[in-house]
């Protein structure tokens, strides 16, 4: 579903990726782990267009991320870590909005808000302005725009930042429950437990390069780890050294 | 259902709760604002009206001045919304968050970019509209032209202002697109320099005078400028030839003008669309390429900081973080620049209009009016940049607010640095404006003294006020700015400017019209003085410990 072949970018004279290759079949949630400024939101930005790579090309379901691009938009759904909301939009508005840009009829997209505003308890923000709405609602909120059109894959940079943990627990079942029915979920994380509890295949990117790969128990036994944290702490460097 | 659609569906939505918001404001704050704007919008068509009927009176060259100043008019609003439109392109194309999330949606290309270039001429335009109408209120007025004047006015305005924003806007996204940013230091000192050189090449070349003197010599040396704006190629000519012709029913004509506008907005409109569509996105790219990575050079710092050292170690901590947040906030200082550059430029062609040969009563006039002209300016960079600097502190409040730092000693701090910012640059300003109208000593010192004054009372105006109606949690300096305390503030600064320039001008300019003389003339200066420094003294004083009130009751 996800195809990386030898993807680089650079930064001026920064490179902050070198040569990922990487493949992510459908139906599998794939976690991203590094420390800061590994080049996480680097590979993320450029799988969702947001970044032109320097070398290299990504395939979502076959379609050219650059060449493509609005193919691979259609299937695909994005919530950035610090995503960006119209304010003087009302929750349903936005919602709707977002419906629109991926083509869905108003009937469908309001059976699609009911379901997913009843899924996240914000039924009682219907009509609230989203500049009203505290950091926690916001992050819902994007979740449920983002899943309106069914996206095929979904791309999740840190996905539980500001979330109580009702709505945690909720989103990794959700993530489960959607990669069960075949949907493909790619998400960077700080949070070590967070994919120990729900990846099926991990990679570590440290300085631009992937340098591990594999299932929790594939890691664990090729890099001499009691968990995912002594792993990645013996594999990665400390970018505050 | 289209994205654009979609994208104009989400535009009506977002004025509609814009206004249900605006209706549940303090109904004071919407009155007041509303008052301001009107006893604004009046003084202004007063003032215009004034001058059409001062030039009238000349008769010759002021007769001739009229006749072409509606087309000087538009052209000059075509170059501000070209300029304003260049400068806006960056933040609406480049640095709005929105673009990213429509480009992470399955939106085409070529609806953001028209959905931009919308934005970004609503942006630049709208503000002209509130010189526009009174101007063109008096002119009617003064011309005795049809109420349909206005219509007509409307009708070519807006697609001339489309086709200003447009060329604006491609010479934004061309320069971006191709204009090496390694070299954008190099080539902004390169212009610094040459325009400094220019003002002193300005200052050192006094060009002789030919013959008269008059007034009416001054006022024609400005014709061959005027005839620019009547060439029959630009398009602000075809604009107010246009509004002129369907005010005396000449339709043929005025279709053909109008005609012309639209077709010619189209095409720009055309142009921006698909150009935009080739140059938007790699320009983007290369804009999010080279936004992250690499050290910020710190070469002034270090010695500012040796400079800073006489100052206890807070308040330097302080003032030097806000001095780096000023440097390496291109919104901040480009502004300031622009703003304080075009006055300089304009001072320093003061002579090439032939200013410092009028009479004494003229000369006088026009500096007071400069102290005005850099007073407004430093309102303006008082209102937009030292009034909101206390709210932006809220995200960081816990450092300043759990420091041993007294949150008096913070205001002052505050107060301090941007009296020392303005004071210098105003007080430079009024030597180099009343230096080219080679005013009198005496002229100089009140001009400078204003300036100097008003720059102290400006800051602390912006700054105590900025604390009584302090926000923590506001994030966005634009909607700061756009509240109750910061129109207020900007309101208050500006009757202040009144209520000093007005005085002292006047009391100078009846002394030299021969109207009050000998010891009249001087217990009056003493007076109008003892106003200026009392005046400014509690519009300086009053709000800052109204603000140290305010910080010592604040809850953060």
């Amino acid at each position: 579903m996800i195809h990386i072949e030898h993807l680089g970018k650079d930064y001026g004279t920064k490179t902050a990726l070198y040569d990922l290759c990487l493949d992510v079949p459908p139906g599998q949630l794939f976690c991203f782990l590094g420390p800061n400024g590994a080049g996480k939101t680097t590979t993320l930005k450029i799988l969702t267009g947001l970044l032109r790579p320097s070398r290299g090309r990504a395939l979502i379901h076959g379609f050219d991320v650059r060449t493509q691009a609005q193919e691979a938009k259609a299937i695909t759904g994005y919530i950035p870590d610090m995503p960006f909301l119209y304010d003087r939009l009302t929750t349903v508005e936005f919602c709707e909005f977002t419906a629109d840009l991926f083509h869905i009829p108003l009937s469908e997209a309001r059976l699609s808000i009911n379901r997913w505003f009843e899924c996240f308890s914000l039924d009682t923000y219907r009509s609230t302005l989203v500049k009203d709405l505290s950091h926690g609602l916001r992050q819902r909120l994007i979740y449920c725009a983002t899943l309106l059109h069914n996206p095929q894959v979904l791309f999740i940079d840190e996905p539980l930042i500001g979330l109580d943990p009702y709505t945690i627990r909720l989103i990794k079942n959700l993530l489960r429950e959607s990669c069960r029915n075949g949907m493909t979920v790619f998400l960077t994380t700080h949070i070590l437990a967070l994919a120990e509890d729900i990846a099926d295949q991990i990679g570590i990117i440290d300085d631009g390069r992937l340098i591990a790969l594999g299932t929790l128990a594939e890691l664990k036994r090729d890099h001499g780890g009691m968990n995912l944290e002594d792993c990645f702490l013996g594999l990665t460097s400390n970018p505050q050294e | 259902m289209s994205a654009w659609r979609a994208l104009s569906g989400k535009t009506r939505c977002h004025w509609r709760n814009t206004w249900r918001v605006l209706q549940q404001q303090s109904r004071l704050k919407v009155w007041f604002i509303a008052l301001f704007a009107l006893v604004f919008e009046l003084t202004l068509l007063i003032l215009f009206l004034r001058g059409f009927i001062f030039l009238n009176t000349l008769g010759g060259a002021g007769t001739l001045i009229i006749n072409r100043l509606f087309s000087l008019f538009f052209l000059g609003v075509g170059i501000m919304i070209v300029i304003s439109s260049m400068i806006i392109t960056y933040s609406t194309f480049f640095r709005s968050p929105e673009v990213p999330f429509l480009l992470s949606h399955p939106v085409p290309l070529y609806d953001i970019i028209t959905l931009k270039f919308l934005e970004t001429t609503v942006l630049c335009s709208w503000a002209f509209f509130f010189i526009m109408i009174p101007f063109l209120a008096a002119y009617a007025y003064h011309q005795g032209l049809s109420p349909l004047f206005g219509l007509w006015n409307l009708l070519f305005s807006i697609p001339y202002l489309g086709m200003a924003s447009g060329i604006g806007i491609l010479i934004s996204l061309a320069f971006v697109r191709w204009f090496p940013r390694r070299l954008l230091r190099t080539t902004l000192i390169l212009v610094l320099v040459g325009a400094c050189l220019a003002v002193a090449w300005s200052i050192r070349t006094v060009r002789p005078l030919q013959d008269d003197t008059t007034l009416q010599f001054n006022l024609a040396a400005l014709l061959p400028g005027l005839a620019l704006a009547t060439n029959r190629w630009m398009p602000g000519w075809w604009v107010s030839e246009g509004i002129l012709a369907m005010s005396k029913m000449e339709w043929g004509r005025g279709m053909m003008f109008l005609a012309a506008v639209i077709t010619n907005g189209m095409l720009v409109l055309l142009l921006v669309q698909e150009l935009g569509r080739v140059w938007f996105e790699p320009a983007w790219h290369e804009v999010q390429s080279s936004a992250s990575g690499g050290n910020t050079r710190a070469v002034l710092f270090p010695r500012l900081s040796r400079i800073l050292a006489i100052l206890r170690p807070d308040v330097r901590g302080l003032v030097l973080k806000d001095i780096r947040m000023f440097i390496r906030d291109p919104m901040q200082w480009s502004q300031a620049l622009i703003f304080f550059g075009i006055l300089a430029f304009y001072f320093s062609n003061l002579r090439s209009f032939r200013y410092h040969l009028l009479p004494d009563t003229w000369r006088n006039t026009i500096a007071f009016l400069n102290v005005f002209s850099v007073s407004a300016v430093m309102c303006s960079l008082g209102a937009r940049f030292v009034y909101p600097q206390l709210s932006l502190e809220g995200q960081a409040f816990w450092t300043v607010g759990l420091s041993p730092l007294t949150l008096k000693r913070v205001l002052l701090t505050k107060f301090w640095t941007a009296s020392l910012a303005l004071v210098p640059v105003s007080i430079g300003l009024m030597l180099l404006s009343s230096s080219m109208l080679s005013a009198n000593p005496l002229t100089t010192l009140l001009a400078c003294s204003l300036a100097g004054c008003l720059a102290f009372a400006i800051s602390g105006l912006s700054t105590g006020i900025g604390a009584v109606y302090i926000d923590l949690e506001q994030r966005n300096p634009a909607a700061i700015v756009s509240g109750f305390g910061g129109t207020l503030n900007l309101v208050v600064s500006l009757f202040l400017l009144l209520a000093v320039i007005l005085p002292v001008g006047a009391i100078l300019h009846w002394h030299n019209l021969g109207w009050i003389s000998g010891w009249r003339f001087q217990i009056g200066l003493a007076i109008t003085i003892l106003w200026l420094f009392a005046t400014t003294g509690a519009a300086t004083i009053i709000p800052l410990v109204l603000g140290v009130r305010r910080l010592r009751a604040l809850d953060f």
